[in-house]
């Protein structure tokens, strides 16, 4: 993507500062989500702005090279790397998906507690994962729970939750400085991370340092 | 003992699980509706029961109600774990095989399961075709890492003509060989109906057998 | 693309629901009427108190833990003493699914029916695990052609046997530097497979 350095993109950075950032940054960006995603248990909040914001690129590269004689070296390139940049995007859409399709009722209930500044899904994750939880209880529904005696005709939400399993244990490499990590199941034993260091600890414990960034799954 | 019919149907799934699941719809049917029957009897008789505590304060009877009300909810779990985990692989089959399932398959789905595909079908499209800006990126291609543009493929099933991106048209006969774009490949192989040819590029020496016994000593004598 | 967890089971679990079918040998506490049935030997129409039955975990561990609990259990005999002395002596020389095919998922039930042992049960299937996964891990890496050593693990151990094997070929794979073959759904091999089966068979 060398020669689309010079397209410049402008993107929100936590600040809400209006930052520049160039094509390249993005994608790494967009790779870090997508690795955290794949490897944490429970689905993280979204990156719509890196998505859109890919997507929009590959549009644009598209159209670029529809410009390119067909002999072209520059045109096979080119196609490789996009082809490279779209397989990280669905993975990590995939992933997200994945989740949602497993926990459907956990994220839904949790994501009804958050502000629509803080939510976790997107718009159309949201609506996806509302479509499939009624998909399920019309399934179960007419196969089976309208043939059951009484009370047992119920979808029982909270029965039938399933939830992340957060004590999974995770590889991490820190990007900043953090102290006092408490150890899940110690008394109170902390550790500290070194910037670039990596680590395996439990997921619970760094869950919010994966949020915010200051770690990365690997 | 209540919930073997229960236990049955969990057992099939086990059993077919690196197969496929999909047994012909009528005998699960009819298995289902005996574990249904059975939930019926044990809750006609919690009925019957509570009636008679409420009644006549017979508390004796409470017992034997609480333990039939543990084996409706068991059979409960058994059912929806059931239906669930058919569900689950029918989505499998939507990623791998695309939207439209092969007749093989759809024969064994009762009328439910039928519905919910194409309701999740149609969720998953409204999804795709939510992202990006003018017409949605597809999820269900790019399942693979690439690592090269073009793929040496062999045609193992007569399919026809596929255009491709770039406009050109190719016939697919049986027994011909193509060198192709990989992501228009990437579906048509997984449908079986193309076969990626690979070159051999080194010997790498197999390990196996010979060396596993020396291992498992060595690592033992370790500790 | 399986998220890989650690085994929580849920609702839905296949494996919870075999593994809790399991037998426990209990005794009544409380009378049942109208159960007598459920014992076979027993004519009566009641289920006496006394009367030793043998339930699945998933009747016995609710009934126990009522508030006046309906049953006294004896946990199966593969979790007690006895048996907990073999596998502290050389865990891995034992055909594990043998003695139960859920040996783990079963056991972490079990343990909650023993308020004395819980720690003790708790404490042996987690050695247990340790001792046998070295073997596990080096039977997954090098024993690529013998299809019947997974059988003689119990669920846990053969699924990360299964885990283990699939990793090795994707490696060995990767160092043969292999252009990242597409290869044909598993379904549609499948498929295949039983339509031909099925040509033979007419």
């Amino acid at each position: 993507m060398e020669n689309n350095g010079d397209v410049q993109m402008t993107a929100e950075n936590d600040d809400q500062e209006e930052e520049e950032v160039t094509a390249q940054s993005v994608l790494l960006a967009i790779e870090e989500a997508w690795l955290n995603e794949k490897f944490a248990p429970e689905i993280l909040p979204h990156r719509s702005d890196l998505v859109d914001c890919m997507l929009q690129q590959i549009t644009h590269m598209e159209e670029n090279m529809k410009r390119l004689d067909k002999e072209d070296l520059r045109l096979m390139i080119h196609r490789m790397e996009l082809d490279r940049i779209k397989y990280v995007i669905t993975n990590y859409l995939r992933a997200r998906l994945e989740k949602i399709e497993k926990y459907t009722i956990h994220i839904l209930s949790q994501e009804a507690t958050r502000s629509s500044e803080e939510c976790y899904l997107t718009v159309a994750e949201l609506q996806f994962a509302k479509e499939f939880l009624t998909n399920i209880e019309m399934l179960f529904k007419t196969i089976a729970l309208q043939h059951m005696p009484g009370n047992f005709q119920t979808f029982e939400v909270d029965t039938l939750t399933v939830k992340p399993n957060l004590q999974t244990y995770v590889f991490l490499r820190a990007n900043d400085r953090i102290n006092g990590i408490i150890i899940p199941g110690s008394m109170d034993e902390e550790i500290d991370l070194e910037p670039g260091s990596q680590h395996i600890i439990q997921y619970s414990a760094v869950a919010d340092l994966v949020k915010s960034g200051a770690v990365k799954l690997i | 003992m209540y919930g073997r019919k229960g236990f049955k149907l969990i057992s099939e799934l086990d059993l077919y699980s690196d197969i496929l699941p999909f047994n012909v719809g009528c005998m699960i049917e009819a298995l289902i509706k005996e574990v249904l029957q059975e939930m019926q009897s044990l809750y006609d008789a919690n009925v019957a029961n509570s009636n008679a505590i409420r009644n006549d304060n017979n508390m004796a009877l409470l017992p034997s109600v609480q333990l039939r009300h543990i084996a409706l909810k068991r059979n409960k779990r058994c059912i929806l774990a059931y239906i669930y985990n058919r569900m689950r692989k029918l989505k499998e089959l939507r990623w791998e095989l695309g939207s439209i399932l092969p007749p093989e398959i759809n024969t064994n789905l009762i009328n439910a399961e039928v519905q919910w595909f194409q309701s999740y079908n149609k969720s998953l499209a409204k999804y795709m075709r939510s992202l990006g800006e003018d017409h949605g990126f597809n999820l269900t291609t790019n399942m693979v890492p690439p690592k090269t543009l073009y793929v040496e493929v062999k045609c193992v099933e007569d399919f026809g003509k596929l255009e491709l991106d770039d406009g050109q048209v190719i016939l697919l006969k049986k027994n011909t060989y193509h060198l192709l774009p990989r992501s228009v490949c990437e579906p048509l192989i997984r449908q079986g109906i193309l076969e990626h040819k690979k070159y051999v590029s080194m010997e790498f020496p197999s390990y196996e057998q010979e060396t596993q016994t020396i291992q498992l000593r060595s690592i033992k004598s370790d500790d | 693309m399986a998220c890989c967890q650690s085994y929580i089971p849920d609702y839905f679990a296949i494996t919870d629901i075999l593994s809790t079918e399991e037998r426990i040998s209990c005794k009544i506490e409380v009378e049942l009427p109208g159960l007598g049935f459920l014992d076979s030997s027993c004519q009566s129409e009641n289920l006496k108190v006394g009367t030793k039955v043998e339930f699945p975990l998933w009747l016995a561990e609710p009934l126990k833990n009522l508030q006046n609990s309906v049953v006294s259990v004896d946990i199966p005999k593969i979790y007690k003493e006895g048996y907990r002395q073999i596998l502290e002596a050389d865990a891995e020389v034992i055909v594990l699914s043998k003695w139960n095919p859920f040996y783990y998922e079963l056991g972490m039930h079990v343990r909650k029916l023993s308020d004395r042992d819980y720690e003790i049960i708790t404490e042996s299937l987690l050695q247990t695990f340790k001792s046998r996964f070295q073997l596990v891990m080096d039977w997954s890496q090098n024993a690529m052609s013998d299809p019947t050593l997974s059988i003689q693990l119990p669920r846990l151990e053969r699924d990360l046997f299964l885990i283990g094997q699939q990793a090795k070929i994707r490696l060995v794979e990767w160092l043969k530097m292999g252009t990242n073959e597409l290869v044909v759904s598993e379904i549609t091999t499948n498929l295949k497979k039983r339509k031909r089966e099925q040509y033979e068979f007419d």
